[in-house]
């Protein structure tokens, strides 16, 4: 059942589409990763969601209605940048979401915030950026709420912060909620994500579970005797999602099938025939920056 | 038990493949006894800091390849034919790891007569005969 | 009320309440030092030395005691009636070359002074027990409300410029958030008019009777009062609102603008150019809470005065602007994005 369902969705600012016909379903009880460079649409995706900003087109509903003010008391939210009142203690914001939800629990955001360090007697502008995104992380993990929606929780913490945060969300996970996040630190989507969707220029690039996307999607590379090869038909294949020749070298990037593309580029007359793995950082940089993914697979397949 | 398993999310390995092939070898090793319990899903997820259903379906595998069996309420145990599948899982994963090697070794052009004798050669450094005898 | 909006007002209320401890602290020593000479019985005693001054005592039968000072040389007859608690009731009469040449009605606290001329006899009324000049006081608590009002003014720019990720997050709708941010600031602007009037209440009754007397003008004045500051709030809340981005200009220039504007509706029209200028000021001044203001009017007799078709058409319009300026601002609010 998805918990969230975004249909086709458009965002413009002036004229240009920051967001331009997403859609994506978020089925409940997934810890779901939303990656795209600067610039995608994420956050902008995100305001759209939250009714923070009105969209130019398409939907979003949640349990399949659209969102009204009660739908709050399920969602907990952490904004990309601090949007703590500067002026008032970090017992104040405590005090200011106790009231504001009925599903705060003031004691564990103090369990929260000490586990993150922060004195919750200072006032938010003497706190670091790491510490005010602390801050808003624990206000909201300190929520019993069945959906959050992070945008970057882990800016500005330190790699210890950043653990603690990613076992947050892998707790929620256990408990069943669902968790929607959008993170450049690519090995935290990696741990804590079942399923992730690429974002770029406001459209949806990729999508699917992050185990099957490893699984599927290899590199199958040969080199061939001479510069005037065929590919016989190979790069036609469905599977086949991005074809890269470069002189006598050539890459196949597989959404499957492997083994079997790899026997038939050796049947082609391809020697040194191999299949490399793809991380989740490889996947994604295939998908919105070709050219450096290629050079970034090379170098590390050199280096072992 | 944790400390036995790790996994590396940024291999292009999948997490749960990592996890199904770690018990496996520790199965066959005899770090994993028949009848030990395993962490449930919920634990070894905290532990590792993956994604529980992750963990769940690497269970579930697991247990479709008979290595566990998990009943409701009690957890999830090593099967006792599960250890003594130990020596066709390591014949597996010797297998595994063989195709891995002779297709690298292939791909650099390598003839079968070269293959063999760097193979002979390996064996010797890795089981000595002295050692053996 | 918004908790947020609260704690902003109640930091500020904390700072109203020193300034206005300092000043009722400033007060105890001023009247100290000054009501010597303020008091009627300096003048009383001076009269009692000259000689030739024929001072009779008596005691009425409701306990007030009178004295009757007769200056015969001087021609100046003065009856001092003493009530105790209740204050002193003095009549004087005196030739109108030692007096001035107004009929005048001066109050300073609860002592008032009248005087009033008939061929070339004056005669001066003082009566310690006047009641609290509310007019004056609410005069002084609406420049404090204004101060307040300023300061307070801004609450949903202040959440426009970059709090809307919290504030629109919450599960009640805009309306309820904007209502209760205004609530908020309502009550400390209310809070802070009574503040004031306490304070210089507590300066008067320190030293002599402060009698409280809620009709007719007083409590004109204090409708007014209350009713003013919110309205020029709820002005600036819809100006700040519209601005977000400049809000604290919008804080800072409006009083200034308003002044000035103010000022070009009563420049001398003697030239076309003038004319113009006049008539816009005159125009742009009609949306203004302070054009409306008005405590009382002193009629021809220098009396203070308060019609009730003048109080009833200003109090309309201030709450006419409080509803509508609030109306403006929220509207803004509902369409905001963040």
């Amino acid at each position: 059942m998805s918990i969230i369902t975004i249909s086709n969705l458009r965002k413009a600012y002036g004229g240009f589409p920051a967001v331009d016909g997403f859609s994506l379903e978020i089925p409940e009880g997934t810890v779901f990763g939303l990656l795209g460079p600067n610039g995608a649409g994420k956050t902008t995706t995100f305001k759209c969601m939250l009714n923070l900003a009105r969209p130019s087109g398409g939907s979003i509903l949640f349990y399949g209605k659209p969102l009204v003010p009660e739908t709050f008391e399920s969602i907990a939210y952490v904004p990309e940048r601090s949007v703590l009142y500067e002026w008032m203690t970090v017992n104040e914001h405590v005090e200011m979401t106790r009231r504001a939800f009925t599903s705060f629990d003031p004691v564990r955001a103090r369990e929260l915030l000490a586990q993150f360090n922060v004195d919750p007697r200072k006032r938010a502008r003497d706190l670091s950026k790491g510490m005010k995104t602390a801050v808003m992380v624990a206000l909201a993990f300190a929520r019993n709420v069945k959906i959050m929606i992070l945008d970057e929780p882990t800016g500005g913490l330190d790699p210890v912060n950043q653990r603690h945060v990613l076992s947050l969300m892998i707790n929620e996970a256990a408990k069943g909620n669902t968790v929607l996040f959008s993170s450049h630190q690519i090995g935290q989507v990696e741990r804590a994500a079942e399923r992730i969707a690429v974002m770029d220029s406001g459209k949806l690039i990729l999508e699917g579970l992050v185990d099957d996307l490893k699984g599927d999607r290899k590199i199958v590379e040969g080199i061939f005797p001479d510069i005037g090869f065929t590919l016989d038909g190979i790069a036609n294949d469905a599977r086949v999602a991005r074809t890269e020749r470069t002189e006598r070298i050539v890459r196949l990037l597989v959404t499957g099938g492997a083994e079997e593309i790899a026997a038939r580029l050796s049947g082609a007359g391809a020697a040194g025939v191999r299949v490399l793995d793809l991380n989740l950082e490889d996947i994604f940089l295939y998908a919105v920056s070709p050219a450096t993914a290629t050079a970034d697979v090379v170098a590390k397949e050199s280096s072992t | 038990m944790p400390a036995v398993l790790t996994v590396d999310p940024r291999s292009g390995v999948p997490i749960y493949l990592q996890i199904i092939e770690q018990v496996k070898r520790s199965v066959a090793l005899g770090v994993l006894q028949a009848g030990e319990q395993l962490p449930t899903v919920k634990q070894l997820a905290i532990d590792l800091t993956v994604n529980p259903n992750t963990v769940a379906r690497a269970y579930r595998d697991l247990e479709r390849e008979q290595v566990i069996e998990t009943s409701p309420g009690r957890g999830s145990f090593v099967r006792a034919d599960g250890v003594t599948q130990a020596p066709k899982v390591a014949a597996e994963i010797g297998r595994d790891a063989l195709d891995v090697a002779l297709r690298e070794a292939k791909s650099v052009g390598l003839t079968r007569d070269e293959l063999r004798r760097l193979f002979e050669a390996a064996v010797e450094r890795w089981f000595p005969t002295t050692e053996e005898a | 009320m918004n908790y947020v909006e609260w704690l902003r007002v109640r930091n500020f209320l904390r700072i109203v309440v020193i300034v206005l401890a300092i000043f009722v602290g400033l007060g105890i020593i001023l009247r100290v030092s000054v009501s010597r000479y303020m008091s009627p019985d300096v003048w009383v005693h001076q009269a009692m030395m000259h000689p030739g001054v024929k001072v009779t005592h008596a005691t009425l039968p409701d306990g007030t005691q009178r004295t009757i000072i007769d200056d015969l040389a001087q021609s100046t007859h003065a009856v001092i009636d003493d009530h105790g608690y209740a204050g002193k009731h003095i009549v004087i009469t005196e030739p109108s070359s030692r007096a001035h040449h107004e009929d005048k009605q001066v109050n300073v606290g609860s002592i008032q002074v009248f005087e009033n001329h008939s061929g070339n006899m004056t005669t001066t009324v003082i009566d310690t027990n006047g009641a609290v000049p509310m007019v004056y006081y609410m005069l002084l608590a609406d420049i404090v409300a204004i101060i307040v009002a300023t300061i307070l003014a801004a609450p949903l720019a202040r959440e426009i410029d970059g709090h809307l990720e919290i504030t629109l997050t919450k599960p009640i709708t805009r309306l309820r958030y904007a209502l209760g941010a205004i609530g908020a600031d309502v009550a400390g602007i209310v809070a802070a008019s009574f503040l004031t009037v306490l304070a210089f209440y507590l300066c008067q009754l320190l030293f002599e009777s402060a009698r409280l007397d809620f009709s007719g003008l007083n409590s004109r004045a204090i409708v007014m009062g209350l009713a003013f500051p919110l309205a020029w709030y709820a002005m600036l809340c819809a100006g700040t609102t519209w601005l977000h981005r400049s809000y604290i200009w919008v804080l800072v220039f409006t009083l200034p603008i308003a002044a000035f504007v103010g000022v070009l509706t009563i420049i001398p029209t003697n030239s076309v150019v003038a004319l113009f200028v006049h008539d816009v000021a005159w125009v742009i001044s009609r949306v203004d809470p302070l054009t409306y203001v008005s405590f009382a009017q002193p009629n021809e007799h220098g009396l203070l005065t308060y019609s009730d078709s003048n109080f009833t058409l200003r109090l309309s319009m201030q709450i006419l602007f409080f509803v509508a300026y609030s109306a403006l601002a929220i509207f803004k609010w509902q369409r905001v994005e963040a």
